[in-house]
């Protein structure tokens, strides 16, 4: 790994704090980051205080005024140029975030390879940030709408996605003529750092000022409900735990500010008789065993219809038993580790939990130990059998646990399906064109993302990316997610000598 | 960090990351730390009163948790594990 920190500029100690264009000296606590593969300490960062905090909004409301000044298309060729940089980091970053956070290198590539693709299409947007024309019910009037830069826009992600969902943000925030305050999650601080080194060359040799894209590292005691309540950051884009969301939601709507949250997940697969088994089999495995159960996105619960029940419970547990667990970076490995002990103590919470309300473990759910396992953080993934309606099954733990449900009819199926507090992502294995357009329909899935045929994880940027109920109702990446950071001005144009008033309104003086 | 000793003001984050083992005592009493695989934000007090308990039952935990972390050491592994 040395030579790829080498690469990514990461010393031994790293600053907390950076305009975009400088490393600044910071005076917080300094932490150390440690793989969750092998319990070594990667290097460490000296974090940001509540000062360091003051300054940087300060800086990125000057920045604001001068960055919204220019053109969207040149905001969006700075973006392009990024993106350029993160192709010639490709490889390097995907192993750090592969090594920081747990994920197996293919999927920290697949990382890169997001926040590459949500810049290539942040350079088209930047040409299309539309507003609509209407016609005005006055003669010699002309309205229309336009969209303005919002301001500093601050971004909170978490350790899953330790670079894409900033990608995500950043990249449509800056073409909509935005700054950002990028906090990082505390557990993957280093991939934040080696990003903001990939595009500080960019920045400083397009003289992009100080200030549009911040970086600032500190835990919660320093930068949490300061920052949601703060008035001068227009917009809060979280991403993590309903707990927090519902915190976040609550602090910036006091203020009436915007937010944009991506909360929790309980994501399903509905499994029919005419599914295509390999398929679904295939789509399971990645989705509920891929990235060890950590992405907001995982499957966590299989609908399975009482007809192929046993068949597709048997395939699945044999093909859990081919999945290779072990060291991140290694080529062979499906399973990475947990990102942290604690998050070790929740799986086997949730195993046994599920066992007292019933539940039946048909695969895994142990912790690994002995050669390649020392950090402690390796877990056998889990399949058991369960109710819908058990506590351990509504809830989402983060971690590679999937429960099995039979149904009978496929309206049971959706209700089962539906019958959990979140709302992210959803899927139905089906080659009946009546069940999945059903599944499809409003009176099907009620998830923020519905597929057909394809597992719930692994989203395309190019869609809105989000959900609803207690997942939070947010939007970002593709489709029209840009307009959530910008504010709608409507404009009438008078080019009349005569001074009507809507609805016919008579006021003459 | 290191912290030695549990109190009723460590925060969840600490807490987590010091006493990892911390995570399933809590969960069993329907204080659950992680969310996403991320601490809960805010400290032990405050997230056992979100979940009803009296400040004569947090110091309980509060002790419950150092009597049980003694039995730990810093990386979470039992002391008698390691023997």
């Amino acid at each position: 790994m040395l030579d790829v920190l080498d690469h990514l500029g990461i010393s031994e100690v790293n600053s907390g704090l950076s305009d975009g264009l400088t490393w600044k000296n910071t005076t917080g606590e300094i932490a150390s980051m440690i793989s969750p593969a092998d319990g070594r300490s990667i290097a460490r960062i000296q974090q940001a205080t509540g000062k360091d905090y003051e300054d940087t909004v300060k800086l990125a409301q000057e920045a604001f005024n001068t960055w919204r000044m220019v053109p969207a298309p040149k905001r969006g060729e700075i973006v392009r140029l990024i993106g350029n940089a993160l192709r010639i980091y490709k490889d390097d970053l995907g192993r750090l975030v592969s090594y920081e956070m747990g994920k197996i290198y293919q999927e920290g590539l697949g990382e890169v390879q997001e926040m590459i693709d949500i810049a290539d299409f942040a350079v088209g947007q930047s040409r299309q940030l539309y507003g609509l024309t209407m016609h005005s019910e006055r003669e010699r009037h002309r309205m229309y709408e336009q969209y303005h830069p919002l301001g500093i826009v601050g971004v909170v992600t978490s350790f899953n996605f330790p670079v894409a969902v900033w990608a995500w943000n950043a990249m449509l925030a800056l073409v909509a003529g935005d700054v950002v305050i990028w906090k990082p999650s505390s557990k993957v601080m280093l991939s934040a750092v080696a990003v903001h080194n990939i595009i500080k060359k960019v920045l400083i040799d397009n003289k992009v000022p100080a200030g549009v894209l911040n970086l600032i590292i500190a835990g919660s005691k320093e930068i949490g409900d300061n920052f949601f309540a703060d008035k001068r950051v227009p917009l809060i884009s979280f991403t993590g735990s309903t707990n927090v969301g519902r915190k976040v939601s609550r602090i910036v709507g006091e203020r009436l500010g915007r937010s944009l949250l991506e909360l929790g997940g309980n994501n399903a697969i509905i499994i029919t008789p005419s599914a295509n088994m390999d398929m679904a089999i295939r789509a399971t495995v990645f989705g509920a065993a891929g990235t060890a159960g950590q992405r907001c996105t995982t499957t966590r619960r299989l609908i399975i219809h009482e007809s192929v029940y046993d068949s597709f419970r048997d395939k699945l547990v044999k093909a859990y038993g081919q999945l290779r667990i072990g060291h991140p970076l290694h080529a062979t490995t499906h399973v990475g580790p947990l990102i942290s002990k604690a998050s070790v103590s929740d799986f086997e919470f949730a195993v046994k939990k599920v066992q007292q309300e019933g539940g039946r473990i048909l695969f895994g759910g142990t912790v690994l130990q002995g050669e390649g396992y020392e950090s402690g953080c390796y877990v056998a993934p889990c399949i058991a059998e369960a109710k819908g309606h058990y506590e351990i099954v509504q809830e989402e733990t983060f971690a590679p646990i999937v429960y099995l449900m039979k149904y009978t009819s496929v309206d049971e199926a959706i209700a089962i399906h539906n019958g959990v507090p979140q709302g992210l992502s959803s899927s139905i294995f089906t080659t009946n064109m009546l069940e999945a357009e059903q599944f499809l329909s409003h009176e099907g899935s009620d998830c923020g993302i519905a597929n057909v045929n394809i597992g719930t994880s692994g989203a395309e940027i190019g869609g809105a990316f989000g959900g609803e109920k207690e997942t939070g109702g947010g939007r970002e990446s593709g489709s029209d997610a840009w307009k959530v950071y910008m504010r709608r001005q409507t404009n009438t144009i008078n080019y009349s000598t005569n001074l009507p008033l809507a609805q016919g309104i008579k006021f003459d003086i | 960090m290191n912290i030695k000793s549990i109190h009723r003001d460590i925060t969840i984050a600490d807490l987590a990351e010091q006493f990892p083992e911390s995570v399933g005592y809590l969960s069993e009493r329907g204080i659950r730390c992680l969310r996403c695989g991320e601490p809960i934000w805010g400290t032990l007090a405050e997230a056992a009163r979100e979940k009803g308990f009296s400040e004569t039952q947090i110091k309980q935990i509060v002790d419950v948790l150092n009597a049980r972390s003694s039995g730990f050491n810093s990386q979470g592994k039992s002391k008698t594990q390691e023997k």
